[in-house]
């Protein structure tokens, strides 16, 4: 299911470019956002926390992380050509697809996990509850791989992956989805946001239940990986 | 031969678009090296990406190994390649890359496998610095490298003579060789022909995706010196020296082109010999002689012209 020698191959690539730089400065946002929020703070710390959640976390700090590095991971070896060493193994393509996307969702959870602990201590201060940071990490953890499985597939399905990628969130997340609501239903933000919220209490109605929420993630990290690993057989190879 | 062929293609066809890339290409590679000649753009990569499964026929069938590797990859373990690509992971020392691969391939010491593979290319001295800093030739070798690491029956070698300084080519040359008479099948593409006379007992040349010959190569070098050549001579006297030419049956034609004379011959060797004396003998001197149009495209053009006259 994984090769985990591609797997550290993998990390080390990603590690090894500027890019992993910049996808820190991405982290580091909501906790600069949460610092001056403390030093502010004119809202009730739970409702600033829910927001910074369900408007930065999930929808921009983890959607571009993840479709950055998710992107990456097999998009760069095909735009190298270092694809073809692994395409010339005996590994299943299926195998390479899901090391891939595990790779990018590991160095993802590595910058996010902190970063979403951080920032939720700062924002809640005394009022800090387990489930408040929980949650949240559920959310931003399930959501990651979700977008790591999608980009992996675009970056075999088309030539520009985080530019494809970036079009979805801002123009499907970002924009139709937030007045057409049914949009939101094809919205990986969505989820990942009703997830989040699900710990903290009475604030903005959460986008569907947390049950509802896990499945349909999980169902379309299944179909990505499916979809990603028929494109993997089929694409011919650089 | 008794077994399967290592490697077969039956009527393959390739097209992208309306661009035939392959057209009906069928022969069949046992052991020994074999070179794959052709120009560039003649379907060489397209070949050798069928081989090494990274694409599928148009129509046709392509069995490496005796199965098709869409269907069993485990049959990479007996397969290297080193692709044209310059592509390496640049953060991998040339060892830790070479034992990554052979590891993928299911060897069980990686580690001396890498040793060995590196040893044969002579990058002995380099292994253990990272490949970002390689030169193009080094580069080239640590391809080579991974592609014999696993110790595979079947290789096939995407131009491994470019970006190699003289030395390195012998080195090289020698290497694939060693391969073809270890008994491995070999496929070597190459645009160079003295190249692949050099590696290769039999040649398959393609032409725009034709396979216009395949056979010995020193059958098909002789079929190239063959074929009827344009010389041009820069000479005193050229109308009386052309006279003589003609005179004494050495050309098929003969043009005159702003003073010099252009003559068509199908025996260069003879004319060679003779021209000397003759043009002594009318008193004319001689300032140039040179072949013209002597490239590998017009010995491709004739290779392409010379199969569909004979109907293959």
């Amino acid at each position: 299911m994984i090769s985990w020698p591609v797997y550290r191959l993998t990390l080390r690539s990603i590690l090894d470019g500027r890019k992993a730089l910049a996808m820190v400065v991405l982290a580091l946002v909501p906790v600069v956002a949460a610092i001056v929020f403390a030093a502010a703070g004119e809202i009730d710390p739970r409702i600033f926390w829910a927001r910074l959640l369900q408007r930065l976390v999930i929808p921009t700090v983890t959607a571009f992380i993840a479709v950055v590095l998710g992107a990456g991971a097999l998009g760069d070896e095909r735009e190298d050509g270092t694809i073809l060493y692994l395409a010339s193994t005996p590994l299943p393509r299926r195998t390479l697809v899901m090391t891939k996307i595990l790779a990018a969702w590991t160095v993802s959870m590595a910058l996010l996990v902190p970063a979403v602990v951080i920032a939720g201590v700062i924002s809640l201060g005394d009022r800090l509850e387990a489930s408040q940071i929980l949650w949240p990490l559920l959310g931003v953890a399930l959501s990651a791989l979700c977008y790591c499985a999608v980009s992996s597939w675009l970056s075999l399905a088309t030539r520009r992956p985080v530019v494809v990628g970036a079009l979805y969130i801002l123009l499907w997340e970002g924009s139709i989805a937030t007045f057409a609501a049914s949009a939101d239903r094809f919205s990986i933000a969505a989820y990942g946001r009703a997830l989040a919220v699900e710990g903290v209490v009475d604030v903005n109605a959460p986008d569907a239940s947390a049950l509802t929420a896990v499945l349909v993630l999980a169902g379309a990290i299944v179909v990505a990986v499916w979809a990603a690993t028929r494109r993997f057989s089929r694409t011919e190879l650089p | 031969m008794s077994a399967a062929p290592a490697l077969s293609f039956e009527g393959v066809s390739r097209w992208y678009g309306d661009t035939v890339a392959l057209a009906d290409v069928s022969f069949e590679l046992g052991p020994g090296v074999t070179g794959l000649l052709g120009h560039n753009g003649a379907g060489k990569s397209t070949a050798l990406k069928l081989c090494a499964g990274f694409t599928q026929p148009s129509s046709g069938a392509v069995r490496v190994l005796g199965t098709d590797l869409a269907a069993s990859p485990d049959a990479y373990r007996r397969i290297g390649i080193a692709h044209d690509r310059d592509a390496l992971w640049p953060f991998m020392t040339a060892r830790d890359l070479v034992a990554l691969c052979a590891r993928l391939r299911g060897v069980t010491d990686p580690a001396a496998a890498a040793v060995r593979a590196l040893a044969e290319v002579g990058l002995e001295d380099a292994a253990d610095r990272k490949v970002k800093g390689f030169s193009h030739g080094m580069r080239q070798r640590v391809k080579l490298a991974q592609a014999l690491a696993h110790d595979p029956e079947l290789l096939l070698l995407d131009e491994p003579l470019n970006g190699l300084d003289p030395a390195q080519r012998r080195g090289v040359v020698a290497l694939i060789q060693r391969l073809g008479e270890e008994g491995r099948t070999v496929l070597v593409s190459s645009h160079v022909l003295h190249e692949v006379e050099r590696m290769a007992p039999r040649v398959l040349v393609l032409v725009n995706g034709h396979l216009v010959a395949s056979g010995s190569t020193a059958a098909i070098r002789g079929l190239i010196a063959d074929r009827p050549r344009s010389i041009r001579l820069e000479a005193t006297e050229g109308r009386a020296l052309a006279r003589e030419l003609v005179g004494a049956g050495l050309v098929e034609s003969v043009r005159f082109d702003d003073g010099a004379i252009v003559v068509e011959s199908s025996d260069v060797e003879r004319l060679g010999r003779d021209l000397a004396g003759l043009a002594r003998g009318v008193g004319a001197r001689l300032r140039r002689v040179e072949p013209v149009g002597d490239d590998l495209e017009s010995v491709y053009a004739y290779l392409h012209q010379r199969a569909r006259g004979v109907g293959r």
